[in-house]
């Protein structure tokens, strides 16, 4: 059985629990009733394809709805675009990334200021990454000052990332975190929402929510009962009861 | 890269570029174009300014003429028609001056040609485009009343792509104004084709419809009656649902729409729990980032305005906690700035309740900082919020309010602008004797060193009559007040002392009056440099003083003066002193007329008496006046 039927078992189950009020339950009963929750393949489909779809496996997601008939939600083929711009970002090609989103979508950067802000701002980061010092400073000037005369909510973080300019050495100052690929995932993970929303798709897969709540019940069961628990998510084994 | 491709991007360069025969080349400058103002207001501005816009028009003019010659290449002829559509859409999104340029270079017609295009890009760079044109007031109004447009736009409201749909119910939302408009869209079907989009359509279409249903409903209670019918329930529960949406705007906009219908028939949505949850959508609204965050305490006004019944559930809500946490936390977007404050000056609009919440959390101190703001409606905003919290005859708020106005002269003449001291006065003539006292001390320190103009205008609201009136008021408290504020006009400027002698000089003679009858100190203080300041004008003022300080009527011989130089008050003692030093500066010519007089009444010898004085000011001028007095040869 599958990893995923225990853990959505596990958190049914417990749900179930929550309503008497039981001490101690044992392995065998715990299994018992875990055996007689129902759980439907076409739900458990719907939120494998949901997930493969919003983190961007294009080739999983269509060879898992030929070989499941689960039918995903969006048009796959905008799933390669929205790829390939999240990939550009991630390698430190902003520009074309930025060229990538208004081909896709005009309207995204037209009306998302902030995402634009560190769009540009990752330009600049990327800029100073290979040395380009004099077309940082242009850049600096031209793009991004505007941005900050625009709206003064994004001031701050201009100068932090403009103050990157002023250090001999970029990776042992203040600010040097903007430099982590870190910041280039951060970025690449705000364009990815960006895309999904105006295609009127929730951002985060549904899996994820499934597995906290999964936790956070564990958490509550655990002040009225003992009972056999799946502390490790990757392999969903149940682990005993403590006596 | 260096120059070579920095300078082929510069605006100029594109849009020679731009004018090129090659497709290729007129493909590569548009996309260029595209790619610099899509995000960048500036950059709009700028190829604004170059005449961008009517050089992307006439290319999209050509181009969509070539499509009908079937020997074009369609494919480049496509590619034009999209990236040209797209410029020109980007110019215009959210850009007025982009949109004027847009129509101006005669665009619209051929973006409106666009959607009949079979290719669905192209379909789609035009729609968005017109889109774009249709959010801002400046689009061409859309006749609803013609036959042909009506079914145009129900072609538009029928089509499966989301952006043709989407202009459909933008056109909508910008020209649907009057209720006969209202009525043919109803009867045309409009909002229960707008209602399915509600249920089954996409983000940005429920958004549009929401729009656009409140655009029908507004002001006019038939159509609602009409569509919600009998049973409320069903198409106005599609708008209640998406009150808690999960997206934000959708929040927002179905509060609007709900809000809408609610001003319209409010017999409608009388639920407690539906206006409690606007309540609280909308105050939650107030933290999203951006354009929700901005919109949202405007649309919590219109919930709010007139209507004590939700302004008392919303000062329940913690609404003036939540909008003071606002203010708090800047700097602000100036729409964002004034929202806040327009919201709360409705909160505080009728009931006492919230003025006093409003005054305990010291909001007042961050709404005056507002009006000096760079921004003329943040301060026009502030000014409304300060005139809604003073309403209240609470002490309190007048003394917070005495606070604000000693200030710059900025804020000076935004308070006369805003009526203030029209309403100061007004709360002059209070029965509460506090009210008046309080009220008296904002207009003296209004004019404290304030210019003659300034004065002029307290003072031809306040009149002669009322102020020697006030200045005899029954009250001790209003009195000192009235007193000190005629200290304050008269100080400065030697002209100001003529406002003491208006109307035949009511007010000079209620001083004289209130310093004969008065046993208070604090009256004796202020009315005592009243005096003082009229002294150091000229002949007539200083022998206007004199007749007040000795009464030609008087079998008491012994003037009040005496009485001032013997108190124990070491401030009453130091203005009867000053008041006789400038009565009896030498550079006058009735001084040593006056200085008899003075000496005659037993105050030189009253002086001699207090040459060491416990208080140093009052010693001091005691030397001053002394020593003028040898100079007249005496003693």
């Amino acid at each position: 059985m599958s990893l995923f039927w225990i853990a959505i078992r596990q958190l049914a189950e417990i749900e179930e629990q929550m309503a008497t009020s039981k001490k101690v339950i044992t392995r065998e009963e715990w299994e018992k009733r875990l055996n007689d929750i129902k759980i439907r393949k076409e739900d458990m489909n719907k939120l494998v394809m949901n997930f493969l779809v919003t983190e961007g496996y294009v080739e999983a997601a269509e060879k898992f709805r030929i070989e499941s008939g689960a039918e995903p939600d969006i048009d796959l083929a905008t799933i390669t675009d929205r790829m390939a711009v999240k990939r550009a970002v991630q390698c430190g090609n902003v520009e074309d990334a930025i060229e990538k989103v208004n081909d896709l979508n005009p309207e995204i950067l037209d009306t998302n200021p902030q995402l634009f802000f560190h769009l540009q701002q990752q330009r600049l980061i990327e800029l100073i990454r290979n040395g380009k010092v004099e077309e940082a400073l242009e850049f600096a000037q031209e793009e991004l000052a505007p941005r900050g005369e625009e709206n003064q909510s994004f001031l701050e973080e201009l100068e932090r990332t403009v103050s990157l300019l002023a250090f001999e050495d970029v990776s042992n100052c203040p600010v040097g975190e903007l430099l982590d690929i870190s910041q280039r995932l951060k970025t690449a993970n705000e364009v990815n929402a960006a895309i999904l929303t105006s295609q009127s798709h929730e951002k985060d897969p549904k899996l994820p929510s499934l597995l906290k709540m999964l936790i956070w019940a564990q958490n509550q069961l655990d002040e009225k009962a003992a009972y056999p628990r799946i502390n490790d998510l990757s392999n969903a084994t149940l682990e005993d009861p403590a006596v | 890269m260096p120059s070579a491709t920095v300078n082929s991007r510069r605006p100029i360069e594109l849009l020679s570029r731009l004018a090129s025969d090659e497709p290729e080349v007129k493909v590569r400058a548009l996309r260029e174009v595209k790619n610099q103002i899509i995000g960048n207001r500036t950059k709009k501005l700028s190829f604004l300014k170059l005449g961008a816009v009517p050089a992307v028009a006439g290319i999209l003019a050509d181009s969509a003429d070539d499509v009908m010659d079937s020997n074009c290449d369609n494919n480049n002829v496509n590619n034009i028609l999209v990236q040209s559509a797209t410029v020109l859409g980007s110019f215009a999104c959210g850009f007025d001056a982009g949109v004027q340029a847009v129509l101006d270079a005669g665009a619209f017609l051929n973006l409106l040609r666009l959607l009949s295009n079979s290719n669905e890009k192209v379909v789609d760079a035009g729609a968005r485009a017109l889109r774009m044109i249709y959010q801002s007031k400046l689009a061409p109004k859309y006749d609803f009343l013609q036959r042909k447009n009506m079914e145009f736009l129900i072609s538009l409201l029928n089509s499966e792509n989301e952006n043709v749909s989407g202009l459909g119910a933008s056109i909508i939302t910008h020209s649907c104004k009057t209720s006969l408009e209202q009525k043919a869209l109803f009867d045309a079907g409009i909002l229960r084709k707008l209602d399915s989009l509600l249920e089954g359509g996409s983000l940005s279409q429920r958004d549009a419809s929401l729009e656009s249903i409140a655009a029908i409903f507004k002001n006019n209670p038939e159509v609602i009656s009409k569509f919600a019918g009998p049973e409320i329930g069903r198409p106005l529960s599609s708008v209640i649902d998406l009150v808690k949406d999960r997206y934000p705007r959708t929040r927002l906009l179905a509060c609007m729409c709900l809000i809408v219908i609610r001003n319209t028939s409010p017999h409608f949505l009388q639920d407690l729990g539906i206006k409690t949850t606007l309540i609280h959508i909308l105050l939650e609204l107030l933290d999203d980032p951006g354009q929700v965050g901005y919109e949202a305490p405007f649309a919590f006004s219109s919930l709010i305005a007139q209507r004590e019944d939700i302004q008392k559930l919303a000062l329940e809500a913690n609404a003036i906690d939540k909008l003071h946490h606002h203010l708090q936390k800047g700097p602000l977007h100036p729409r964002h700035y004034e929202g806040i404050l327009l919201a709360l000056a409705d909160m505080c609009s009728k009931l006492e309740s919230c003025r006093s919440k409003f005054l305990s959390l010291q909001v007042l101190n961050l709404v005056t900082d507002a009006l000096t703001d760079n921004s003329a409606d943040v301060r026009t905003a502030a000014c409304i919020c300060l005139k809604s919290v003073t309403r209240s005859i609470k002490v309190a708020a007048l003394g917070a309010i005495c606070n604000v106005v000693v200030d710059f002269t900025t804020r000076k003449s935004i308070f006369i602008q805003c009526g203030g001291i029209k309403q100061l006065v007004e709360l002059a003539k209070s029965m509460e004797s506090a009210v008046r006292s309080n009220a008296l001390w904002a207009l003296k320190n209004f004019v404290f060193l304030a210019d003659n103009r300034l004065k002029e205008d307290v003072f031809s609201e306040l009149t002669a009559s009322m102020l020697s009136s006030l200045i005899c008021d029954p009250e001790p408290c209003v009195q000192e007040q009235a007193l000190a504020l005629v200290r304050n006009l008269v100080d400065g400027y030697i002209n100001s002392i003529e406002f003491v002698f208006a109307e035949d000089g009511l007010i000079l003679g209620a001083i004289g009056r209130q310093l004969q009858s008065s046993s208070k100190a604090e009256i004796g203080i202020q009315g005592m440099y009243a005096l003082c300041n009229v002294a150091s004008g000229n002949e007539f003022h200083k022998e206007a003083v004199m007749h007040q300080l000795f009464p030609q009527t008087g079998d008491k011989n012994q003037s009040y003066m005496i009485k001032f130089l013997l108190s124990n008050d070491s401030q009453l003692r130091t203005a009867t002193v000053w008041t006789i030093v400038n009565l009896t500066c030498p550079s006058s010519p009735g001084a040593s007329g006056r200085l008899e007089k003075l000496r005659n009444a037993g105050i030189v010898s009253q002086l001699k008496n207090m040459v060491n004085d416990s208080c140093v000011d009052v010693k001091l001028r005691v030397r001053t006046v002394l020593g003028q007095s040898m100079g007249f040869g005496d003693n």
